[in-house]
């Protein structure tokens, strides 16, 4: 655990060192949340949308695309220090396999209190309202941590296969596909064709599900509740559970 | 100066801007994984919206539209032009980077060839993108109504476009020589589109959104391609797709020109 620690402290640090690394994250939610939300303000007009202000329904997608960069973004460092030789001297030291996941992942959840503390505030400025109080924060925080470490598990895995820095793209693009073939736009009632089929089975749609339920209308079918919770954890120990072992598989094949 | 001399000079200016538009263009086609994203993006987004969206056809102050799909092939088009020109850009800031700009200017070659050269590869690329979104979007629902040559004038204000954003860019290759903070400027674009009526009509935007839609110029240039897809031919939708990028295309070459003659003033 101390080299755990030891490693996630030193990626706090370099939140500060390196500031321009962890900025996109920071900035991605309130862009994605002020643009989304101004672009597509009026789509709380269709009969059936949950809820009656744009802000509300873009800023959990904000926040859980600000997460998943968070996380890919220490496979990001983790490519550089693999590139740099820093990573052949963590290998060689004798600290634990484990932590050499357990410290990059204590630091995404450090990130994602930052990135909570500055975006929810600001969306609450531009006029988003949490339906069902302190409960509707704490599911949104859940599943931006979720999708942080899911992220991290998957930036982690395909860094130590990579070994460089095409690594990032694969991990940049699939995240991206992945949040965005989801209830991303809109919700599942109102789409059509094709997208609604990959929505309903995309694991994103449960997780944006657990994120939104605190700010959608409470007459909503996707209004805070156990039904709305449940598939969100399960998505969320699932994805974090597989892609974790990718991240250890990876690492033990950088090992060898 | 004879007449003559006048005449060669020209001829000799124009064979090299030539050379180095084909150099430019080779290079961007040579290079078929820089400018994948940004033809395969514009179609996933079109794509997505046209999913997602389909149902907001139905919201008061919608254009009538035949699909989401057809509302939002414009949009594409300036998209994927707009991400696409930043190549182009990289590419001279990766001439200046590595010294091949520099033997270029130890070279007899005109300087304005130089830029422009590099330019209108970017305008080719440009050309074929629009191309290349009307021909793969047009079947999936989005009839052009202006019909061919409405089709012809949106893959030109393409081009057009390419041409204004790619000098808007090698302005920035120019002044900081650095490849990665052309691409910095990468997400002003992103910016600059959102923030516009591209993706969703003004007709149904309120507030301070709508009044910075109302100002950026986006808007009228992707309103004037948007006109020629749903409402057909007209004087008024050919000029803002073919004037407003011109204007934003004369402006920016001269700046990049003026940016061009700095750097070399300093040496």
């Amino acid at each position: 655990m101390r080299s755990s620690r030891g490693l996630a402290l030193r990626g706090v640090r370099n939140l500060r060192r390196l500031p321009s690394a962890f900025f996109p994250s920071m900035a991605m939610p309130v862009f994605t949340m002020i643009a989304f939300a101004g672009t597509f303000s009026a789509i709380t007009q269709l009969p059936g949308f949950p809820t009656d202000r744009s802000v509300n329904w873009f800023m959990p997608l904000g926040i859980c695309f600000g997460a998943a960069f968070s996380g890919i973004g220490l496979g990001f460092s983790t490519i550089r220090d693999i590139e740099t030789k820093f990573y052949d001297r963590l290998l060689m030291s004798p600290v634990p396999r484990r932590a050499l996941i357990i410290g990059p992942l204590l630091t995404a959840w450090v990130r994602i209190a930052i990135l909570c503390a500055f975006v929810i505030p600001m969306g609450m400025l531009l006029g988003v309202r949490f339906t069902s109080g302190l409960l509707g924060l704490f599911t949104l925080v859940i599943a931006a941590v979720g999708v942080s470490t899911i992220s991290l598990g998957w930036g982690l895995g395909l860094a130590f296969r990579f070994r460089d820095m095409r690594g990032a793209a694969v991990m940049q693009l699939t995240m991206f596909v992945v949040l965005y073939l989801s209830t991303a736009q809109m919700p599942l009632p109102l789409m059509h064709g094709w997208l609604h089929n990959v929505a309903r089975i995309n694991p994103a749609t449960n997780i944006l599900r657990l994120a939104r339920q605190g700010l959608v209308l409470p007459t909503s079918a996707d209004y805070m509740s156990w039904h709305n919770t449940f598939g969100g954890l399960i998505a969320i120990a699932g994805m974090a559970t597989l892609t974790l072992v990718f991240a250890r598989r990876g690492l033990d094949k950088l090992n060898k | 100066m004879t007449a003559e001399t006048t005449v060669r000079s020209r001829q000799l200016s124009v064979r090299q801007t030539v050379a180095m538009a084909k150099r430019s263009t080779l290079e961007i086609a040579r290079q078929p994984a820089l400018i994948a994203p940004s033809m395969f993006f514009p179609i996933f987004f079109a794509v997505l919206s046209a999913s997602s969206f389909s149902k907001t056809t139905s919201i008061p102050g919608f254009p009538k539209v035949e699909s989401f799909m057809q509302f939002t092939l414009a949009s594409t088009v300036v998209q994927g032009v707009l991400f696409g020109s930043v190549t182009g850009a990289a590419a001279l800031a990766t001439d200046i980077e590595n010294g091949f700009f520099d033997r270029l200017l130890l070279s007899p070659t005109t300087r304005t060839g130089i830029l422009l050269g590099r330019l209108a590869g970017g305008a080719l690329f440009g050309l074929f993108q629009s191309a290349f979104f009307l021909a793969v979007l047009v079947p999936f629902d989005a009839p052009i109504s202006a019909g061919i040559p409405g089709a012809l004038v949106m893959i030109l204000s393409g081009g057009i476009v390419s041409l204004a954003i790619s000098a808007i860019m090698s302005s920035v290759a120019i002044r900081t020589g650095s490849a990665e903070a052309v691409q910095g400027t990468f997400p002003l674009l992103f910016v600059l589109l959102f923030f516009s009526s591209a993706f969703f009509p003004r007709e149904t935007m309120s507030g301070a959104y709508k009044r910075v839609a109302d100002l950026n110029p986006i808007s009228y240039l992707v309103e004037g391609l948007r006109a020629l897809v749903l409402e057909g031919i007209s004087f008024s939708a050919v000029a803002r797709s073919l004037l407003v990028p011109t204007a934003i295309c004369i402006a920016a070459i001269l700046f990049a020109l003026t940016e061009l003659r700095r750097k070399l003033a300093a040496r």
